[in-house]
């Protein structure tokens, strides 16, 4: 499960290494709501004045149990995603976003071509056959980012000193919209961050599983008034 | 009468009874299904109400589940991510399609609508349509009502997800007349559905009647749940029901059930129960008018018989075989009707009997006595009298007299022959009638009665003979008439008294002197106040002196029609009846008055005045007498008053008592009559008289030779040793007067003197007699 962000982590720690050979610095983010309760599946990004030169990567969106694995997935405009089937049965894996719409038809193992993001801006994926199977692929233009953790944690290491301008991104954030967190000043004394994102109300979305009707209560009255 | 008051009253009890139980049932039959009727209705209404939700729902929940599948379609929701307006609507149309959705809307995840398959959709309705989804998604509602145009849609959304909601998709499917219709044949209920929206005209389906749901339209307001309401000629219960509401739309249901047709189902009942009122009446009508007959007949047949007992038949038959109160009054009736017949019979026996002796009496004697004359029978009756019932009765008592004549009745009984009849008239009168007898054979029965009756009769110790005076009238010799026959025989038995035989047969006139007697007593009492009356006067010579100083007073009585009647005549009427008190008293007053009238003309006679039996017994006579001397101023001793031996023997204690009262005041007494009764020495040697007056019989044909000379002499002389003086009375002859003068009687008084006479002649024949006093005597 660790092992995609495992190997990105590693190309970007590559990257880092080739620009900044003397001075790095890293960042520990703790993620959480307006109420201070950790959140998960969040995306932060950073981008400086300084942008470095990366070449294109490849990222995984594994489909395991019936679910999009990781259910969010930050990747650089431009990267190209393949859509592994990890379970024995077919997925009809969609998307109508506007950054990215596009269709794999039920398929099992690996298709053959990865799907290249190659517009930022948040890319919501579904299966055609499994409508409670939701996957979220933010695509940013900004070099550096990461997801946090189920503690609501992330890490960001070998990153030139300096100062970044911050963004957060959540699937409940209001429209669906990136965030700005501000200045963020990295030392190579490394620095330990907290970001607080405005979240969308709960509830409103789930769609009850028995329809309701307005009568019963007209009746109900109408009973009560007879009675 | 009865049958109209009784028989009526009992069948119009009874109806009207049974009209009141028959109405109170039909009262009450009619609240029962009215409430029944009612509160079924309501039921159905309930239960129609619940079905009708189950409907809606159910049809919801069916459109819903479509709609779900539809907005879950790939295609579906490519065409809607696609973004283009035409395409989705095409896409709309094409989907709706599929499902029968009569509308299909997208709608944005804020509410706005985005496209429709209905071009047509205002912007107003568009508004609300937003608004109804947004408040209903709040809700957590997908299935709602909705007029939209001139419809109204059951409206059902889903969510377009790509997984996402991207969109709402809905579908409105129609509520038409042909729903209405299916409510209807699942709960027999009508509905009517009433859309408002403003700015649009009510949009109305109902299954009722065209004409009852446009009345309906016009009257929507005054329906009120649970209330009766007439739509159209039925009347109906409603339910309403507000089924969607919201900013400028409604929308209404009204159920209704008829109760007009349920009451239809108990319009039987309601004939039935008239049926049976109508029975039940009638029956009761008969029962009422035989139960009134069955008693007011009985009571008819009552009055019927009371009736005929009123009118004296006691015979009238009463056939009342019941067993009830008026079967025992009908007994009661008949033992009544033969008491009274027994009782009537009794008082017809009294009223004709006599108690006593059990005879026939003079009412039944003179009914019989009349049958035989009217049947021209020749009848004799024989009028029966016992002479000394009298002395019977006081020394035997009353009931020994009774007992007597009971003897005497049975007696006579024995006597008679078939067809004769004996009745008792009164007291100790009998009456024997002999019918088919003449008044010669009558004569011997009456003989062969007194035969019989001569043997003493026996009343307790004692040994009677009756003394039995007889008198015959016979039919139709003496009379035709009951009354007079009898009273002519009765005249005849009083006649028989001076007969030796005790037996007379009935003289023709003697009932003419029987009349005149009754008439002169009748008249008696009233002739002193009617001046009938006068006085006479009969000169008393004074033989020895030759002069006449006396007179004796002789009373007359001038009868308005029968003329003079004579002193003989009346006297003893007066007596006998009681009168003779007042001509006394009339008498002493009319003397008193001529002696002072005379004596203011210087004449002066000594009156002599008879004084009855009557008189000398009241003690109150000496008292009057002496305030009358007083009154007219007359001397005492002008009055002689004369009294007769057997008047002061009647009561000798009051008599002998009045008068020396009488003698008290001066008055002189003198015996009248002497020797005609039975005379007592010793009686008169008590009396304080001064004269004693020998009666003319002696007197009339006095001769040396006869027995009379020897009494008239030896009185004289007797009456002068005890110092009376004697009058002779009936000097008719000169030789008389002769004997009487030798004898030294003295005082005569006779037609030789002068007749009685009037006191104008007597005064005259004084004057006269004083100037010739020797004519008369030598």
């Amino acid at each position: 499960m660790n092992k995609p962000l495992y190997l990105s982590t590693l190309s970007l720690l590559g990257m880092l290494l080739f620009s900044t050979t003397l001075s790095a610095a890293s960042l520990q983010a703790e993620l959480v709501d307006s109420e201070g309760q950790p959140l998960a599946n969040a995306v932060l990004t950073l981008r400086s004045e300084v942008a470095p030169v990366v070449a294109p990567v490849t990222a995984v969106m594994d489909q395991i149990s019936q679910q999009f694995a990781p259910n969010v997935l930050a990747v650089r405009s431009g990267t190209a995603v393949s859509f592994p089937n990890s379970d024995n049965i077919r997925h009809h894996v969609y998307s109508f976003s506007l950054a990215k719409r596009f269709e794999l038809r039920l398929y099992q193992g690996t298709p053959s071509e990865p799907v290249v993001f190659d517009k930022p801006g948040v890319v919501v994926l579904g299966c055609n056959i499994h409508d409670w199977m939701v996957g979220y692929v933010y695509v940013t233009d900004d070099p550096w980012f990461a997801v946090s953790d189920a503690q609501g944690k992330l890490n960001l290491e070998q990153l030139p000193a300096g100062t970044y301008t911050a963004s957060l991104w959540h699937p409940q954030a209001p429209d669906m919209l990136p965030q700005d967190a501000g200045q963020v000043q990295l030392t190579e004394a490394g620095s330990l961050q907290r970001f607080t994102l405005s979240m969308q109300a709960p509830g409103g979305q789930t769609a009850p599983s028995a329809p309701v009707s307005a009568f019963g209560d007209a009746f109900k009255k109408a009973r009560d008034a007879a009675q | 009468m009865l049958r109209n008051s009784f028989q009526a009253r009992i069948a119009g009890v009874l109806v009207l009874l049974l009209l009141v139980v028959v109405g109170a049932l039909y009262v009450a039959v009619q609240t029962a299904t009215n409430a029944a009727v009612r509160s079924q209705a309501r039921e159905q209404l309930d239960v129609g109400s619940l079905v009708f939700q189950q409907l809606l729902e159910v049809r919801g929940r069916q459109l819903h589940d479509a709609v779900q599948v539809l907005a879950a379609d790939f295609g579906f929701k490519d065409a809607v991510a696609s973004g283009d307006t035409e395409t989705i609507r095409s896409a709309l149309i094409n989907h709706g399609a599929r499902i029968n959705a009569s509308a299909v809307m997208m709608l944005g995840l804020d509410g706005n609508l985005e496209v429709s398959s209905d071009r047509q959709i205002s912007g107003e309705t568009a508004k609300r349509l937003s608004a109804q989804v947004m408040q209903r998604q709040r809700e957590g509602v997908q299935i709602f009502l909705m007029p939209i145009a001139d419809k109204i849609y059951l409206l059902v959304q889903a969510t377009v997800t790509a997984p996402l909601p991207i969109a709402r998709v809905m579908m409105g499917f129609q509520v038409d007349d042909a729903f209405a219709a299916e409510l209807r044949e699942l709960t027999h209920l009508d509905l009517t559905l009433r859309a408002t929206q403003d700015g649009v005209a009510d949009i109305w389906i109902s299954t009722l009647q065209p004409a009852q749901s446009k009345q309906l339209q016009g009257s929507m307001a005054e329906l009120t749940n649970d209330a009766i309401s007439l739509i159209g000629e039925e009347s109906y219960l409603n339910q309403t029901l507000v089924l969607a509401s919201g900013d400028g739309f409604e929308v209404r249901a009204l159920l209704h059930k008829s109760l007009s047709q349920a009451q239809e189902a108990f319009a039987p009942l309601d004939q039935k129960i008239l049926l049976i009122a109508l029975a039940a009446l009638s029956a009761s009508l008969v029962g009422a008018l035989m139960l009134a007959r069955s008693v007011s007949q009985p009571v008819r047949q009552l009055a019927a018989v009371a009736e005929r007992v009123r009118q004296g038949d006691y015979q009238a038959s009463l056939d009342l075989q019941r067993g009830d109160e008026l079967g025992r009054l009908a007994t009661a009736f008949k033992a009544m009707q033969q008491g009274i017949a027994e009782r009537e019979r009794q008082l017809a026996h009294n009223a004709l009997h006599d108690a006593l002796t059990g005879l026939p009496n003079r009412t039944l004697a003179l009914e019989r006595l009349g049958s035989a004359i009217t049947a021209g029978r020749p009848t004799s009756l024989l009028y029966l009298g016992v002479a000394n019932f009298r002395a019977v009765n006081e020394s035997l008592g009353a009931e020994g007299g009774d007992l007597a004549l009971q003897q005497l009745s049975r007696r006579l009984q024995a006597v008679l022959r078939p067809g004769d009849s004996v009745a008792r008239i009164i007291g100790d009168e009998f009456l024997l009638l002999l019918e088919n007898t003449n008044s010669d054979s009558a004569v011997g029965i009456a003989d062969k009665v007194q035969q019989l009756l001569l043997k003493p009769l026996r009343v307790a110790t004692h040994d009677f003979a009756l003394d039995c005076r007889i008198g015959i009238a016979s039919y139709p010799v003496d009379g035709n008439a009951p009354e007079e026959l009898l009273r002519r025989a009765s005249i005849a038995m009083q006649d028989a008294a001076g007969m030796p035989s005790h037996l007379q047969v009935y003289q023709q006139g003697r009932d003419d002197a029987q009349q005149r007697q009754i008439r002169l007593i009748r008249d008696l009492r009233h002739a002193p106040d009617k001046a009938e009356l006068l006085l006479h006067y009969q000169p008393k010579l004074d033989i020895a002196a030759g002069q006449v100083r006396q007179a004796e007073a002789l009373l007359r009585w001038q009868h308005p029609t029968l003329g003079m009647v004579s002193p003989g005549e009346f006297i003893p009427l007066a007596e006998r009846t009681g009168s003779i008190q007042l001509l006394t008293a009339w008498v002493i007053e009319e003397v008193l008055r001529q002696l002072r009238e005379w004596a203011g003309r210087g004449l002066r006679v000594q009156v002599s005045l008879n004084i009855s039996t009557d008189d000398l017994i009241d003690p109150q006579l000496p008292a009057r007498v002496s305030k009358l001397l007083a009154e007219y101023q007359v001397p005492a001793e002008q009055l002689i008053f004369e009294i007769t031996e057997s008047g002061v023997m009647l009561n000798p204690e009051v008599a002998l008592q009045v008068l020396h009262g009488l003698r008290a005041c001066g008055i002189s007494l003198s015996v009248d009559d002497f020797g005609t009764g039975y005379s007592s020495l010793a009686q008169l040697k008590r009396m304080p008289v001064q004269e004693l007056k020998i009666d003319q019989s002696f007197i009339r044909d006095l001769d040396d030779a006869s027995e009379d000379s020897v009494i008239v002499r030896s009185t004289i002389e007797m009456s002068h040793s005890l110092g009376l003086k004697v009058v002779a009375e009936g000097v008719e002859f000169e030789r008389s007067l002769q004997l009487l003068g030798r004898w030294q009687c003295d005082t005569a008084q006779g037609y030789l003197i002068s007749r009685p006479l009037a006191a104008q002649a007597f005064e005259t024949w004084m004057a006269q007699y004083v100037h010739a006093p020797s004519t008369l005597v030598h």
